[in-house]
């Protein structure tokens, strides 16, 4: 224990026991539910173990199998960046644009309210109530096309179809959240730096351009790294809505290691797939977030 | 009153309050994937059981996540008493261990009581691991009224002539949208609508699936090939797609489909009053040495179920005939429109109506053969099906990925056996 | 890293009459505008859509779903649905459960955020950098990489649940309610959330607090725990929201225990049972009354959030 910091002294203090005290919680849980589950993930990830036996030590032989045997799980590689992807390129720049657009709107509390109410959905039941509108057959929006005529895409069984649907519906879900974290930032922003913007003959383009963009990228930055780990590890509204089918079309790597530790009963080759999974996530993330620190300044 | 219930959840959360294993006085589990309403005979029997103090209660479990649910509580030492076991679930579950070995009483009544091809279907390395219950067949299921219409008075009995009429039954909309599809696969998120009337044609080509010893996979044979090439077919050719779904067959815009008979409920409430008239079961369109599937549920017993003997008892009692007729499970299985192999409830019960008639015709002319229960099936079978629906779509050919599913398949078998 | 100045100003009348001078404008912007709310009401269709098509699948009958082709709107509403849906499917148990975990785990959320943002934001210590550092790093882990190994964590804890001194034997702490909430007391975000927020307090009140003699914990409770009110709101709106929504955790430890189940797991679980064509609408009927619940009480209280709290958390 050190000794308190001086009366009067400039900064935080030392505060004795007591900032121990309140990160005990904060210790424990990091202790019980991440430092050790991830060393037992690493672990598991070395073996063969069905659960209702003994593991067994295969050493690499996952990491071997899976990067280079499974077609599968390389598949689901490619289908995870597809669906993060699309969710970030187009879901935060729509979030972006409304936010921007309800912050000058009349009634911004009710139009925020609207969009942000998918958020307030379970995911299992947005799913299911796109898998009604979405129907190829039967659904609303297939029903309104062929009232005037058109054939609507098969939404849910075309496997490339399929997966813009997911990303389609994974920004409906989203979108309401980035804006919210957008509209704050927009807010944030002091109405006198607009005007002095607008009295300096600046226009509409240049001052969203050279005044608004700048004071909400750090929001900007957080959303898109943010949703970018999201997208990447989500896969609940995958499994209500489309099973990770057709025929694997929409199957992510979160989804594919998930069931191949609770059906296939496989928790060394599904710890070994998350940790590869995980590993490449962290490394883009990284990257990103030196793409997006470096353009700001 | 909220408060006092809060901090009394607080307490069984600090204490981790472990709900299942209080549970010594608990009465039996039975878990079964029929909804409480399918159930409805057999709850009232186990509301009525008391042997002794031991009472029973029923837990459903969806048939599409029962497997998984039964592995994730087994994981979890949470387990019910009773399973009601799909056979192709079993090998896994002997395997790991989940399942009690019958007491020689029950494996008694078995041997007494069932046909021996359906006692074949739930046994495993030569141990009947339980009392067989829900017995499925597949047949050709057709909606005549759309068969007439076309200029057809009977179902074809060959694979060319379903491609006829199936050609001429099916209807599109202006948009090219099929409207009336004259012939459907069924879209089940297990993949049975595909796996399952696949076995049925290779069966009818005279195959098997795998070795006698599970010790390799037969599916890059000429056989299978024709039977998913006649699959693919349908589909290539224009004659259906995989927008239509043969669960849609009760609202009346399905010609045929290759279905079990466990659907007759559903189609029934579906047809009405033209059910007798327009609904025909007939052969696997296959010509005259066609065979088909079939499969079974059996009711095991728990290994880590800290009563066997009582729960063994129990599953005795559900099954045998009660004072002359049908036993618990059979005058449920009577009411679903489900097959039994009891060979005791059927000579109780009703002769069976048209409907299900060709189906029990099939069981006993030996037509239906075993699904196969071989190691880590659901996963195999999930991999059939994403094999097939690719087939089916046009992104594979049948020849080159059969080939492929092949090798998948025995690299799975080489672990087992 | 700023916060935003808690009172951001109104502005004031004189540019308030220069805004209006210079917006008052030409025909192309005010064409601009109006298509603007043209965009945004076809957006907002597009957001309720799916629930109102929610609303009628619901009311449809067997006479319309076995029609070929089936009918869209139901000839007679069946009203009956909501009534049947209370009635077949324990909609109250699980709105129970997730009324109980949701308010346990935000509680937690919310306790734990608070008291450790405060320790990162305002005391001096050998090893706050590091716990800073973990605070943000563990941001970057997904929670699908704790799946396994939580469940076998919990699983194996010795002497709950029936388990012997080794951990083997029963079941753990799974099949209560601790499974669902344990892994989820903290969260990482909102330690993030509430450091930033304690930044943005000047350490004069502190110091001035202890000069009066107030004990360290006393100056947490009394003085700093009421300025950050907004922020406390926010992250209760998040807790909740997520944990009201999570979905695959909880499958994941209540398949076998249904008495634990919550709604969107016991929705997703009873789907295997809705294949049959005639069970849609009890689907839809169900879907209905999950979600209004929640749309209803944010409603209610989202008066007490503010879109400008969100803002310091992100800066």
């Amino acid at each position: 224990m050190r000794p308190r910091a001086p009366v009067g002294d400039d900064g935080p203090a030392a505060g004795g026991a007591a900032p121990w005290v309140f990160l005990a919680p904060l210790l424990i849980f990091a202790f019980v539910f991440f430092v050790l589950p991830l060393g037992f993930s690493v672990w598991l990830s070395f073996t063969r173990w069905n659960p209702l036996g003994t593991p067994s030590w295969v050493g690499l032989r996952q990491f071997e199998y899976l990067l280079t045997r499974d077609d599968a799980f390389w598949r689901t590689i490619l289908n995870t960046f597809v669906f993060a992807f699309g969710f970030v390129a187009i879901g935060v720049p729509l979030a972006l644009v409304l936010a921007f657009a309800f912050s000058r709107a009349k009634g911004k509390a009710i139009w925020r309210q609207v969009y942000y109410l998918p958020q307030l959905t379970n995911i299992v039941a947005i799913a299911y109530l796109w898998q009604f509108v979405l129907d190829d057959r039967d659904g609303l929006i297939n029903r309104g096309l062929a009232a005037i005529g058109l054939r609507g895409p098969d939404w849910l069984t075309d496997p490339t179809m399929a997966m813009i649907s997911v990303v389609l519906v994974m920004i409906w879900y989203d979108a309401g959240k980035n804006m919210l974290i957008f509209s704050a930032a927009l807010e944030a922003v002091d109405q006198e730096i607009y005007d002095a913007a607008t009295l300096d003959g600046a226009g509409a383009w240049r001052t969203l351009r050279s005044v608004t963009l700048p004071i909400i990228r750090p929001a900007f930055t957080f959303a898109t790294i943010t949703s970018f780990i999201t997208g990447m590890g989500f896969f609940s509204l995958i499994l209500a809505m489309t099973g990770g089918g057709p025929r694997g079309a929409t199957e992510v790597t979160a989804l594919y290691t998930y069931r191949m530790a609770f059906e296939d009963l496989r928790m060394g080759r599904a710890s070994a797939g998350a940790l590869i999974l995980f590993v490449i996530i962290g490394l883009l993330s990284l990257l990103q977030f030196r793409a997006l620190r470096e353009r700001a300044r | 009153m909220l408060h006092q219930r809060t901090a009394a959840l607080a307490l069984g959360l600090a204490v981790g309050t472990p709900m299942a294993a209080i549970a010594q006085d608990a009465p039996l589990t039975v878990a079964m994937h029929y909804t409480q309403e399918q159930a409805a005979p057999l709850l009232a029997c186990l509301d009525a059981y008391d042997a002794d103090g031991v009472t029973a209660t029923y837990q459903q479990i969806s048939y599409r996540d029962y497997l998984q649910t039964v592995l994730t509580g087994r994981l979890g030492g949470q387990s019910p008493d009773i399973y009601n076991v799909y056979s192709i679930w079993a090998a896994q579950m002997v395997d790991n261990g989940v399942l009690d070995t019958p007491p020689d009483t029950v494996s008694e009544f078995v041997s007494e009581t069932y046909s021996a091809g359906t006692v074949d279907a739930v046994t495993i390395d030569g141990t009947a691991w339980g009392v067989p219950t829900e017995i499925s067949a597949y047949m050709l299921v057709s909606n005549m009224a759309l068969l007439r219409e076309a200029g057809y008075e009977s179902p074809p009995t060959t694979w060319d002539g379903l491609r006829e009429v199936a050609e001429a039954v099916t209807t599109r909309n202006d948009q090219g949208r099929i409207e009336t599809a004259g012939f459907a696969f069924a879209d089940s998120s297990s993949g049975a609508g595909f796996v399952h009337p696949f076995y049925a044609l290779l069966y009818s080509e005279g195959a098997r699936p795998y070795a006698d010893d599970f010790s390799e996979a037969n599916l890059d044979t000429p056989e299978a090939e024709t039977a998913l090439g006649q699959m693919a077919g349908l589909v290539q050719d224009g004659i259906t797609d995989l927008s239509v779904d043969a669960y849609d067959f009760p609202a009346g815009g399905i010609g045929m489909m290759i279905m079990a008979n466990w659907l007759e409920s559903e189609i029934r409430a579906g047809f009405g009053d033209s059910f007798e008239d327009d609904v025909v079961v007939s052969q696997i369109p296959a010509g005259e040495d066609w065979r088909t599937l079939q499969y079974a549920f059996f009711m095991g017993v728990d290994s880590a179920s800290d009563r066997k003997e009582e729960a063994w008892e129990l599953v005795r009692y559900l099954n045998a005939p009660r004072d002359g007729g049908p036993s618990c499970i059979g005058e449920m299985l009577a009411g679903l429109g489900a097959l039994t192999a009891n060979t005791a409830d059927n000579a109780a019960m009703d002769a069976p109506d048209a409907f299900t008639a060709p189906y029990l015709a099939a069981l006993e002319e030996d037509r239906a053969i075993s699904q196969p229960n071989v190691m880590q099936a659901a996963e195999i079978e999930g991999m059939m099906a994403q094999t097939f629906e690719r087939a089916l779509a046009g992104d594979a050919e049948p020849g080159p990925a059969l080939e492929t599913l092949d090798g998948k398949v025995e690299d799975i078998l080489f672990e087992f056996y | 890293m700023t916060v935003s100045d808690p009172v951001v100003a109104g502005e004031t009348a004189e540019i308030a009459a220069n805004r209006r001078l210079l917006s008052g404008g030409t025909l192309r912007r005010q064409a601009g505008g109006v298509l603007k709310y043209v965009l945004l009401t076809l957006g907002a269709g597009l957001m309720i859509l799916p629930f109102a098509d929610m609303f009628i699948g619901a009311l449809r009958g067997p006479a319309d779903v076995y029609a070929n082709p089936p009918r869209y709107l139901p000839a007679e509403p069946q009203w009956g649905v909501y009534a049947r849906v209370f009635a077949e499917l324990p909609m109250g148990r699980w709105f129970a459960n997730s009324v109980i975990v949701t308010f346990l785990i935000t509680a937690a959320q919310v306790a734990t955020s608070v008291t450790a943002g405060y320790a990162l934001a305002k005391y001096e210590f050998r090893g706050r950098a590091a716990i800073f550092r973990l605070v943000v790093g563990a941001q970057m882990f997904p929670f699908f990489l704790f799946i396994i190994p939580i469940f076998f964590i919990l699983r194996f804890v010795p002497l709950m649940g029936g388990n012997d001194i080794a951990g083997q034997g029963g079941s753990g702490l799974l099949g209560t309610y601790a499974a669902l909430c344990l892994p989820f007391l903290v969260t990482w975000y909102g330690v993030f959330l509430m450091r930033q927020f304690f930044l943005a307090i000047p350490d004069d009140l502190m110091e001035a607090a202890r000069l009066d003699g107030a004990n360290e914990y006393r100056i947490f409770r009394s003085i700093m725990l009421p300025l950050v009110k907004p922020a406390i709101a926010t992250l209760t709106l998040f807790s909740f929201v997520y944990h009201w929504n999570e979905f695959i955790w909880t499958m994941t430890v209540t398949r076998s225990a249904p008495e634990l189940q919550t709604l969107p797991v016991g929705i997703y679980l009873l789907s295997g049972a809705f294949e049959s064509l005639d069970q849609k609408s009890l689907q839809q009927a169900a879907l209905a009354v999950s979600i209004l619940p929640v749309i209803v009480v944010f409603l209610a209280l989202q008066r007490l959030f503010v879109a400008s709290d969100f803002a310091s958390g992100v800066k």
